[in-house]
């Protein structure tokens, strides 16, 4: 049986093939391990991100007593994605410089700040006006807290019985911003 | 006609919602990598007095040839937008009458003066049962333990021809009650 080989023109054309395979191997291999290097990286691919929601005003209404601390509390929804859920949390106040203090005219109410990092609360740990309580932790799992626990942290204001008994009558209002950042 | 009552059904159920609707002012934070939330807070301090450090008088062998007088300093404290407020003052005796009393024996007038400052030793006569009103405190709070220690004065007298009536050797007495109301 005759061979049959192919005509030089052919044999030229399988050869070049052959040099421009050899010649990008090397490139395709790189492009493959920046890939899998891309995909298998234990660098976290979710950017930590935070939230709070809940939030209610709060109204003491007519404080009767003067002469007892008046307090009111709120369970909130905390989320944190963090490594360990973990947060910090910020406040400040509608008073001068960011303080804590209610305001009637050219009347002021001090009152207090306390943060815990469990629902349910009625105290907590005292926030200082800018100041930031690190270390947090939040059992959230959802970031509106639709699934797991349904709140995961405690807002708790406080006026104080020195601050009320010295207190001028009248109507008094402020606001309290709180700052959430992961940790 | 069924779709003009339909349009004004739903055009008064909209109005009710928004005559309805609560002023929420509270705000949740975002998802991110801060989240900011707010509450607005009320509290209204009603008009309030308090009267303290009063002490009881005694005169011990009063010589009837002079009037015996005692004066003594006490805590008024209010706090109105003037801190203003009245007294009114009510003795043991009859008709709420400024006067002592011993068994049998006849009962013995004393008088009642009121001063809006400390440290007095006259000030403006009360008549039983009767406000005197337009007094001011100086009193920072409820019971002058900041600021001043006192805020007014009470004083309460005998005169010398009442002590010549009385027996000698017999106590004599009775209760003077001073009502403070905020004006």
């Amino acid at each position: 049986m005759e061979r049959m080989y192919p005509s030089p023109g052919i044999r030229f054309r399988h050869l070049q093939a052959a040099r421009r395979t050899r010649r990008s191997a090397p490139v395709l291999t790189c492009c493959l391990a920046v890939f899998l290097g891309a995909v298998l990286s234990p660098t976290p691919a979710l950017a930590q991100r935070v939230r709070i929601t809940s939030l209610t005003d709060v109204d003491f209404g007519v404080i009767a007593n003067l002469q007892a601390d008046s307090r009111r509390s709120q369970n909130i929804c905390l989320f944190s994605n963090s490594s360990g859920n973990a947060y910090s949390v910020a406040a400040s106040g509608s008073g001068p410089g960011g303080s804590f203090t209610l305001a009637n005219g050219s009347s002021a109410l001090a009152y207090t700040v306390e943060w815990s990092q469990q629902s349910g609360q009625t105290s907590g740990t005292a926030l200082t006006a800018n100041g930031t309580l690190s270390g947090q932790t939040s059992a959230a799992t959802h970031q509106f807290c639709n699934s797991g626990p349904a709140t995961s942290a405690s807002l708790t204001i406080v006026l104080r019985a020195a601050e009320l008994s010295r207190a001028r009558e009248g109507s008094y209002r402020g606001s309290l911003t709180l700052l959430i950042a992961p940790e | 006609m069924f779709n003009q009552v339909r349009c004004a059904l739903v055009a008064g159920f909209a109005a009710s919602l928004l005559l309805t609707s609560p002023a929420f002012a509270s705000t949740d934070g975002s998802f991110g990598a801060t989240s900011t939330g707010s509450v607005i807070i009320n509290a209204s301090v009603p008009g309030r007095v308090r009267i303290s450090g009063l002490t009881d008088v005694t005169f011990a062998n009063a010589d009837p040839s002079a009037a015996a007088s005692d004066a003594q300093s006490v805590c008024v404290w209010s706090n109105t937008s003037t801190r203003g407020y009245s007294i009114t003052a009510s003795g043991s005796g009859a008709s709420n009458a400024f006067t002592l009393a011993s068994g049998a024996l006849p009962v013995v007038p004393y008088t009642v003066e009121w001063a809006q400052a400390s440290g007095q030793t006259s000030g403006t006569a009360l008549a039983a049962g009767t406000a005197l009103t337009g007094q001011t405190s100086a009193a920072i709070n409820s019971d002058c333990s900041a600021g001043p220690s006192a805020s007014a004065s009470l004083v309460v007298s005998i005169g010398s021809p009442i002590l010549q009536t009385m027996t000698a050797g017999v106590t004599y007495n009775g209760t003077l009650t001073l009502v403070v109301a905020p004006e």
